[in-house]
């Protein structure tokens, strides 16, 4: 018989570990039901996108929120206009038109959204003082200084940030006249871009293709083999039981892995180039995108682990894995209102949205303000119910701590949690007995 | 000093090294149990060099025995040494050990080229010596023009041919076989036997289980019996025969005229009775079957008798059992 080269013990469990790895995604490939599960993940996800593309391609209605851009009187002059001019627009007989020189009418459109958001979510709150007066009418010169500083900070024509330390949120304050009639369509476009990539990635990714992939495709992984006997021609072989375990996930993370980086990769392109931008493409939106398909990774990873030793440990496995599904889903709505909960911390998915978060915390760091600013317009408008979508996806990582450390934390505690169910698995699975 | 250039190919890491003195395979005192229905109950034996059929109607426990071997099953009871090291806990012997499962259930998406090296690489093999090693069992069961077609459009007797090159991958010392010639045709019947008795002469421990007493003849002497999970006889087969040969036992014969025939056996010595079936065959009972059938063909011919067919309806594994389980014994 011919020399094996087992020179070293590494040497060969490399050599395992890559053929029962190598086998398992070939099996994969032969199964009818890995494409459909593939194909229905990839379905489902299409569709939420599609939902994006119409919403984007459609754009948003602008409102006039200070009314402006009306003519009460019918002279042809808008509001703005002729309050720029100094004359009554309640009065057809005085215009700007009567003026000398004679000021032609404007149309009504440069009296919407005339005066655009100052905070923008690239931005840092560190000033607590920002905002321009971009159509100029709280910076008339008739105007007296405390007509021009309405919030008292002795600044004129500004918006105030002030933070409040007992409720840890920001209160919004602007002079009048400044930033009063912004523009909802730039907002509500800015807003549900980000709504939606939170939205599709948390529940998109990480929860739908990150544990539903898992629980059909991950839990026969060792149970299947035991129930068709197969099992044997393995384990015939001088290799241990955990090791099988192990390398079966490998196998199966072959093949949902790259299916995840591509349809990442896939949407992380489709939605920067559709998404509002002042360049061709949102680059900045590439990070949230490599932390999702890095979470879902993660989280498919841990899911693979937990349901396969459920599938090793009972015949009908997957009953015991749908509660936990059930548990999951719960969670991850939990996460969305309340992520400094302790109970996240007994959940796989509160983690990996934890990365998610992070990112989202570091690539919009003044994502806070962003929402708060949407969120006191009060109007129950578009600005109003974008931003209340946005705040809905995002949330700050719970742990406390800069983005990266709750990212490096959350990753460590799934790679733990993913060690431990394959432990587990393992000793289930070596305490199985094969007929 | 020169270094050492030759390093490749000769490793100094082992991780188990094989107890040279441990008979291949020992079972002592083992039962298994399923809540109170005794699978295998109160088995002793060790077995080491040679074939042995292991002999036992469905269910008497010989898959069971086998898995206990593999580490599958965990004895309820007693202790099972595969080269002295205990397979539940240790699956380092399988290096030495080649199993062939009785489940039909294969990967029929797979050649069985990849098959074999697949699960040749669990060896510790590279990915070419696999291919090199699946090309030398597969040539060895006679599968080599047939390695690169899938599993799938295999006859019985090609599929059973491919799990046995799988247990061949590495040269274990020991192959196990549970029921490897059930469901086959008489070619690849034949060819498998060649096969495991190819394996005997070279020196390998080999055990293969049937629960046809004629097959297991054709392979081997040494024999196992196994009945309702205890073990009934273990030895050589004539030995087990001659004992055989002195119950009581029938032979059926069909002639055209029965009634003829019986008049000139019933004057052998050792027939002691006769009885009529029905028209048109004979049962004579008799304590030597080896007597009759030596005085048999001369009583026919002799007188003209003509006959269809003769039969020994007790000379199986059933008659043999029945035997030793009313008390016989051997």
């Amino acid at each position: 018989m011919m020399e094996a080269k087992p020179n070293t013990i590494y040497r060969a469990l490399d050599r395992k570990a890559a053929a029962i790895t190598e086998f398992t995604m070939r099996q994969y490939r032969t199964k009818a039901s890995t494409w459909v599960v593939l194909g229905v993940g990839l379905v489902a996800i299409s569709l939420v996108m599609l939902i994006y593309v119409d919403v984007m391609s459609t754009g948003f209605e602008s409102i006039d929120n200070d009314g402006d851009s009306e003519d009460p009187d019918g002279d042809g002059y808008p509001t703005g206009q002729e309050n720029k001019y100094g004359t009554d627009p309640y009065m057809a007989t005085s215009n700007p038109g009567l003026l000398t020189p004679s000021i032609e009418p404007e149309p009504a459109s440069n009296y919407i959204d005339e005066d655009g958001f100052d905070i923008s979510i690239s931005g840092t709150a560190a000033t607590q003082s920002t905002g321009y007066d971009d159509d100029g009418d709280c910076r008339e010169s008739d105007r007296t200084n405390s007509q021009k500083d309405t919030n008292g900070n002795g600044i004129v024509c500004d918006i105030e940030l002030r933070y409040n330390q007992y409720q840890g949120d920001w209160n919004i304050d602007s002079d009048r006249y400044v930033d009063e009639d912004p523009d909802d369509a730039a907002y509500a476009a800015e807003a549900t871009h980000m709504a939606f990539v939170l939205g599709i990635g948390k529940m998109g990714f990480v929860l739908l293709l990150g544990m539903f992939l898992p629980l059909f495709l991950a839990t026969g992984l060792i149970r299947e083999e035991m129930n068709d006997g197969t099992m044997h021609f393995m384990l015939a072989k001088p290799i241990a039981r955990t090791e099988v375990f192990l390398y079966r996930i490998l196998g199966y993370l072959g093949i949902v892995w790259p299916y995840f980086i591509a349809i990442g990769l896939l949407f992380a392109l489709i939605s920067g180039f559709i998404g509002p931008s002042d360049s061709f493409f949102r680059f900045q939106d590439l990070g949230v995108w490599l932390a999702i398909i890095f979470a879902t990774m993660m989280a498919s990873f841990v899911y693979g682990m937990l349901f396969c030793a459920l599938g090793t440990m009972w015949r009908f496995g997957i009953v015991l894995a749908i509660p936990f599904a059930a548990w999951e889903l719960g969670m991850c709505i939990v996460s969305m209102g309340a992520p400094e909960a302790a109970i996240l911390r007994f959940s796989v998915i509160g983690w990996a949205l934890m990365i998610v978060d992070a990112a989202a915390v570091i690539v919009w760091p003044n994502m806070e303000l962003f929402i708060l600013q949407g969120r006191t317009m009060d109007d129950f408008g578009l600005i109003w119910s974008t931003s209340n979508a946005l705040n809905f996806f995002y949330s700050e990582p719970g742990v406390g701590g800069s983005g990266l450390v709750s990212a490096v934390v959350a990753t460590v505690i799934l790679l733990v949690q993913g060690a431990v169910f394959w432990f587990v698995g393992g000793a289930i699975f070596k305490g199985k007995e094969i007929e | 000093m020169m270094p050492d250039f030759d390093q490749e190919g000769k490793g100094e890491t082992q991780a188990w090294r094989p107890d040279l003195s441990a008979p291949a395979v020992l079972l002592e005192g083992v039962s298994k149990s399923y809540g109170r229905i005794f699978a295998l109950s109160n088995i002793t034996m060790a077995l080491n060099g040679g074939v042995t059929g292991v002999l036992g109607m469905n269910g008497a426990g010989k898959s069971t025995m086998f898995k206990l071997l593999m580490g599958k099953l965990k004895p309820s009871q007693g202790k099972v040494r595969l080269f002295g090291t205990d397979p539940w806990k240790n699956p380092a012997p399988y290096a030495r050990v080649g199993f062939v499962p009785e489940h039909e259930k294969m990967y029929d998406w797979m050649t069985a080229h990849q098959f074999v090296s697949t699960f040749a690489r669990l060896n510790g093999l590279t990915r070419a010596e696999a291919m090199l090693e699946a090309d030398r069992v597969l040539n060895f069961v006679g599968l080599a023009d047939v390695a690169h077609k899938k599993i799938g459009q295999y006859s019985k007797g090609m599929r059973q041919r491919a799990k046995i090159a799988h247990a061949l991958v590495n040269d274990p010392e020991l192959i196990i076989l549970d029921e490897p010639l059930q469901g086959c045709d008489p070619l690849a019947r034949t060819t498998i036997m060649n096969v495991i008795r190819e394996l005997g002469r070279m020196g390998r421990t080999v055990i293969v289980s049937s629960h046809i007493l004629q097959e297991i003849e054709r392979i081997t002497e040494q024999i196992v019996i196994l009945h309702n999970g205890r073990l009934l006889a273990l030895g050589n087969l004539h030995a087990i025969r001659e004992k055989l040969d002195q119950i009581p036992h029938r032979i059926t014969i069909e002639a055209d005229d029965a009634k003829a025939l019986a008049k000139d056996v019933i004057d052998m010595d050792e027939v002691y009775g006769i009885s009529f079936p029905d028209n048109k065959n004979l049962s004579i009972q008799t304590h030597n079957l080896g007597a009759i059938h030596a005085q048999l063909p001369a009583a026919i011919v002799n007188n003209g008798h003509r006959i269809h067919t003769i039969d020994n309806p007790d000379d199986d594994l059933a008659s043999i059992l029945g035997y030793l389980t009313s008390g016989g014994g051997l």
